[in-house]
C-alpha cells in the first residue's frame, strides 16, 4: 500500500472500498433523478429551439412572397384603373363627337327641307293666285262681253298682262 | 482528524473509518439532495431548481470539453458532473459542518483524509486508461506506453503513477490544511477565554471564506485534470 507515503498513515482499505461504492451509487441516482430527465429536456430544447429558428425563417419568406404578390396586385390593378379612366375618357370623346356631328347633321337637313317646303309652297301660293287670277279675270270678262273665251287662250292673255305688270317695277 | 484518536470498525476483514464512512453518508444525501430537489418540475421553461442544475451541467462539460475530444466527451458528462458536485459538496462539508466525538473526528471532509482523494483519483486514472483501452483496443493501448520510443516506457509509466498521486495528494493538501487551521484557530479561541474568542472570529470567517474558495477551485481543478488524462488517453500520443 501506500500508506509508507503519506501523513499519519491512516489509511483503511475498507474506505476505499466504500467511496467507490458510494460514488458510483451516486453517479447511478443522478443518472435516474437529473442527469438524465435534464439532458433530455436540454436536447429537446435545442432541438424546439433550432426547429422555431427554422420555422419561423419560412414563415418571413412566406411573408415575403405574399407581400410581394400583393404588391404586383397591387399594381396591376392600377394600371387596369388607369385603363379604364382613359378608356372611358377617350369612349366619352368619341361619342361626344359623334353626337354633335349628328346633331349638326339633322339641323342641316331640317334647314333644308324647311329651305324646299317654303319654296314649294311659295311656288304653289303664286301658281294658285295665278290659277284664281285667271278664273276671276275670266268671269268678269266673260260676264262683262257676254262671251265665251277659250280659257287658254286668256290665260296667255293675262299672262302677258301681269309680265306687263311687272315690267315698270323691275327697271 | 490527525490530534485525536480514530475511530474505527471492522466488516469482513476490512477495515472502515467511522468519520469517513460517515462523512461520505452525509456528503452522499446532500449531493442526492441537491439533484433531487432541483431536478422536480424539469419542463421546458426552467425554472430556479432547473436552471442551476442545467447550468452545473453545462459547466461540468465545459471543463471536460476543454480538454477530450469533442466527439466523445457526451460520455464523460455524467462522470465529470457526479464527480465534480461529489468533490465540492466534499471540500465544504468540513468547514461548516464538523463533529468530533472524544477527540476523534466524525464527521469532516471526507477529501481531507488521502485515502478518500486516492480513491477518486485512482478513479479518474482507472478510468482515463480503460477509456484508451476502449477506444484504441488493447495492442494501440499497449503500445501507447512505448511511444515515441521503447526508452519512454519507464517515464509513462511513473507519469501514470505520478498522476495518480499528484491528483489525489493535491486536493488532499489543501482541504487537510485548511481544516487544520481551522482547528488552530479553534484552539487560540479557547485559549484565553472571550477576550481571543472575540478576536478569533474575523480570523475564522476569513479562513472559511477563503476555504470555501480553495475547496471550489480544487473541486474544479480535480475534475479539469482528469479531463486532460483522460484527452490524453483519447487523443493518442
Amino acid at each position: 500500500m501506500l500508506s509508507h507515503l503519506v501523513i499519519d498513515a491512516t489509511l483503511y482499505n475498507g474506505d476505499s472500498i466504500f467511496y467507490v461504492v458510494t460514488f458510483l451509487l451516486l453517479m447511478w441516482l443522478v443518472k435516474i433523478f437529473a442527469w438524465g430527465p435534464i439532458t433530455k429536456m436540454m436536447q429537446q430544447r435545442s432541438d424546439k429551439i433550432s426547429d422555431d429558428i427554422d420555422h419561423a425563417e419560412k414563415s418571413r419568406a412566406e411573408a415575403a412572397t405574399l407581400a410581394d404578390q400583393r404588391q404586383e396586385a397591387l399594381k396591376g390593378s392600377r394600371v387596369e384603373a388607369q385603363q379604364i379612366v382613359s378608356t372611358a375618357k377617350s369612349d366619352g370623346q368619341e361619342q361626344r363627337g359623334q353626337i354633335i356631328d349628328k346633331a349638326e347633321a339633322d339641323a342641316q337637313a331640317l334647314k333644308a327641307k324647311a329651305k324646299d317646303d317654303i319654296a314649294q309652297e311659295r311656288e304653289a301660293a303664286l301658281v294658285s293666285a295665278r290659277n284664281d287670277v285667271a278664273d276671276l279675270s275670266i268671269e268678269i270678262a266673260s260676264k262683262l262681253i257676254q262671251r265665251e273665251l277659250n280659257a287658254s287662250d286668256q290665260k296667255e292673255l293675262i299672262d302677258s298682262y301681269i309680265e306687263g305688270l311687272g315690267k315698270p317695277h323691275e327697271s | 482528524m490527525g490530534s485525536g484518536t480514530v475511530s474505527t470498525f471492522q466488516i469482513w476483514k476490512l477495515t472502515f473509518s467511522t468519520a469517513n464512512v460517515l462523512s461520505g453518508l452525509v456528503v452522499f444525501i446532500l449531493a442526492f439532495a441537491v439533484i433531487f430537489f432541483t431536478s422536480r418540475h424539469v419542463s421546458m421553461r426552467p425554472s430556479k431548481g432547473q436552471n442551476f442544475l442545467e447550468w452545473l451541467i453545462d459547466f461540468t462539460n465545459g471543463i471536460l470539453g476543454g480538454s477530450i475530444p469533442a466527439k466523445e466527451v457526451s460520455g464523460f458528462g455524467l462522470w465529470g458532473f457526479t464527480l465534480f458536485l461529489f468533490l465540492f459538496l466534499s471540500n465544504q462539508l468540513g468547514l461548516f459542518f464538523n463533529v468530533a466525538i472524544n477527540g476523534s473526528a466524525i464527521v469532516r471532509s471526507p477529501t481531507s483524509d488521502p485515502i478518500v482523494t486516492l480513491t477518486m483519483s485512482m478513479m479518474t486514472v482507472a478510468l482515463a486508461n480503460y477509456a484508451g483501452l476502449h477506444k484504441w483496443g488493447t495492442k494501440g493501448y499497449l503500445t501507447s506506453f512505448i511511444k515515441p520510443s521503447p526508452m519512454f516506457l519507464a517515464s509513462n509509466l511513473f507519469e501514470q503513477v505520478s498522476s495518480f498521486l499528484t491528483l489525489g495528494l493535491r486536493i488532499f493538501g489543501i482541504i487537510f490544511s485548511g481544516e487544520v487551521l481551522l482547528e488552530m484557530v479553534w484552539t487560540f479561541a479557547e485559549s484565553k477565554g472571550i477576550p481571543t474568542l472575540i478576536a478569533a472570529v474575523p480570523i475564522e470567517m476569513a479562513w472559511q471564506g477563503l476555504s470555501v474558495f480553495l475547496g471550489s477551485i480544487q473541486a474544479y481543478v480535480f475534475l479539469t485534470l482528469s479531463s486532460v488524462y483522460i484527452g490524453r488517453q483519447l487523443e493518442g500520443e
